[in-house]
């Protein structure tokens, strides 16, 4: 059990680690690099780099809102 | 004693007050900070507009990978200690046949 959350806290980590290392490539030095360099072929086009986080903020909102929706629905139906 | 009590908390209160303000305020200087350099670079236009605009989605992306950093180190640097479960269980143990003796219904479930 211990090291099954040692495991997740680990990945957890070198999740965030990488998105932020990727993203701060994308959105910070890219700008500064010629637009016919062989690296800009591992990135998205720059409006991707907004379109994803709003949608991924949309998504994580949307599943929030249900899951409380569902949390005060179940102790509402409990209660009586 | 009990006046004593009731200013001691009092002092306590207000320490907790002081502290969240000092947070409070360190939190909206560094926001204050910055914007007014994002509206600077927007104003004097170093960089390119449509860079620009990136800047505040790249600080809320980069503070929930801090957010997931941090629990994840938390989750790895959780910390158990085995022995004191034992020794926890034992004394368990021992008070259920205590109280069983004396005659106390403890059964879980």
């Amino acid at each position: 059990m211990e090291l099954a959350d040692r495991a997740v806290g680990f990945l957890l980590s070198f999740i965030s680690l990488s998105i932020f290392t990727y993203y701060t490539f994308w959105v910070i030095i890219l700008p500064f690099v010629d637009s016919d360099h062989f690296i800009h072929q591992y990135f998205l086009p720059q409006e991707y780099a907004i379109l994803i986080p709003v949608f991924a903020g949309v998504t994580l909102l949307f599943f929030l809102c249900i899951f409380v929706g569902m949390v005060m629905f179940k102790s509402n139906k409990k209660k009586p | 004693m009990i006046l004593l009590n009731m200013i001691r908390t009092e002092q306590c209160f207000s320490h907790l007050i002081t502290c969240t303000m000092k947070h409070v305020v360190k939190i909206l200087s560094i926001l204050v900070t910055i914007s007014a350099i994002w509206v600077g670079l927007l104003q004097t236009s170093i960089v390119p507009r449509s860079h620009t605009w990136l800047l505040p989605i790249y600080f809320v992306v980069s503070l929930g990978c801090y957010g997931l950093l941090m629990v994840g180190v938390g989750l790895m640097q959780f910390p158990t200690c085995p022995q004191e479960a034992l020794l926890l269980q034992q004394d368990i143990m021992e008070a259920k046949e205590f109280l069983k003796q004396k005659g106390v219904d403890v059964s879980s479930d």
